[in-house]
């Protein structure tokens, strides 16, 4: 039974005319794409800021140990022994700080970051995925730029770092779509604790407070 | 690729999936902006808002629904509050020009239809315009703009039914266009 305030007539007739109303003109799809992605690209970097800071610094240290190291080995000894040693001595004290303090720095953020991982998986099965897995990507290029520098020589250390690549790895392929109620996640947490990374991890990072371990060491 | 596919690869950080995706679907949001907004440069900034919201927020999409049907949720709450900052800031701007206009004559509408429908779909409150111009306009069903305006079917019918009870009143004086 038709309605009493129906009158197909008058809504097709509406329907015909309505359509002049605010008429769109065609779609300016590339002035508008330009635009979209030049903003994701400044909220992008903005966004990675923070997170970045560290990893970039804990990079360059990596880079200038590297540097230093590998000019230190090249020098050729010159005039009075004792004077050559000790300098050599003292470059190498100052070789071996910067690495400590990019290894301190980064073993820091790796903990808090599975911490957080870890927490996060219990509390929102899997819902955050994509971030961690932006930032496990971040991390990983650390943990390998790590296993190529001099503190990769550490059997203790290599062994702790090759633990970490493999969870970052996976953790960087997590997808949200297709983690189903955070299944994925779910076996990535249970993965790290039968492998005690988190508690090895943390023997791994000297106690106590350690200059290096604050943000702006660096 | 399908479209489950395209959205784990724009999740992943793939820029050339996203651009996929919004070439796929940025007509619908532009048009129904620019519906509701009835400027271009509105309709833009909004469909940009859009497309930034719905990427950034792509990983809380769980794929329950449609993209589509997701997307045009944003579209509309980007839209209808756009609108009404918009409002709000002409309301003061008319404010301050009715104050100085004080005993100017009101200009009578123009009588021609375009001109008329145009002013009694704008005089629609809100939720009437909305469901009207979605459904009687874009062709969007009842089903989507119930998930779209987070309403009920029935609300959304019955908003419609109001509408078009409002606009006949409203066009009355050119009755004998749909009698005939």
């Amino acid at each position: 039974m038709m309605d009493e305030h129906e009158d197909p007539k008058f809504e097709q007739w509406l329907k015909d005319a309505a359509q002049s109303y605010h008429a769109p003109r065609t779609t300016p799809r590339e002035a508008m794409w330009t635009r979209i992605a030049a903003q994701r690209e400044r909220k992008h970097v903005i966004e990675l800021r923070p997170w970045m800071r560290w990893a970039v610094a804990a990079a360059a240290v990596l880079i200038l140990g590297i540097g230093i190291g590998r000019w230190t080995a090249h020098q050729p000894s010159a005039g009075n022994g004792t004077i050559t040693v000790a300098t050599a001595d003292s470059t190498k004290a100052q070789s071996d700080f910067v690495y400590r303090v990019a290894a301190t720095q980064y073993l820091s953020h790796t903990e808090a970051f599975l911490t957080s991982f870890r927490a996060d998986a219990g509390l929102h099965r899997g819902a955050n995925s994509a971030r961690f897995s932006r930032q496990a990507r971040d991390l990983l290029s650390t943990t390998r730029l790590m296993l190529d520098s001099p503190a990769g020589k550490d059997q203790r250390l290599r062994s702790l770092l090759e633990d970490l690549e493999l969870l970052l790895v996976q953790i960087s392929q997590l997808d949200a779509a297709h983690d189903g109620g955070g299944h994925d996640t779910d076996l990535i947490t249970q993965g790290m604790n039968q492998s005690n990374v988190l508690p090895k991890l943390r023997s791994a990072i000297p106690a106590g407070p350690v200059p290096v371990r604050t943000e702006g060491a660096l | 690729m399908d479209e489950s596919q395209l959205i784990a690869r724009v999740r992943a950080g793939d820029s050339a999936a996203e651009r996929v995706l919004y070439d796929a679907h940025v007509d619908r949001v532009y048009r129904l902006a620019f519906r509701l907004a009835g400027d271009d440069a509105l309709a833009q900034d909004f469909t940009q808002e859009t497309f930034i919201r719905a990427f950034d927020r792509l990983g809380s999409f769980r794929g329950d629904a449609a993209f589509s049907t997701w997307l045009h949720t944003i579209t509309t709450t980007v839209v209808l509050n756009g609108l009404r900052k918009v409002k709000r800031f002409r309301q003061r701007e008319t404010d301050i020009d009715d104050a100085h206009d004080i005993g100017v004559a009101q200009r009578h509408a123009e009588p021609d239809l375009k001109a008329r429908l145009r002013q009694a779909i704008d005089d629609l409150p809100e939720g009437y315009r909305t469901v009207f111009v979605m459904h009687d306009v874009e062709g969007y069903t009842h089903e989507e703009i119930g998930v779209a305006l987070g309403v009920e079917t029935g609300t959304s019918k019955a908003q419609l039914s109001r509408a078009r009870a409002k606009l006949r009143v409203a066009l009355a004086d050119f009755a004998g266009e749909w009698v005939t």
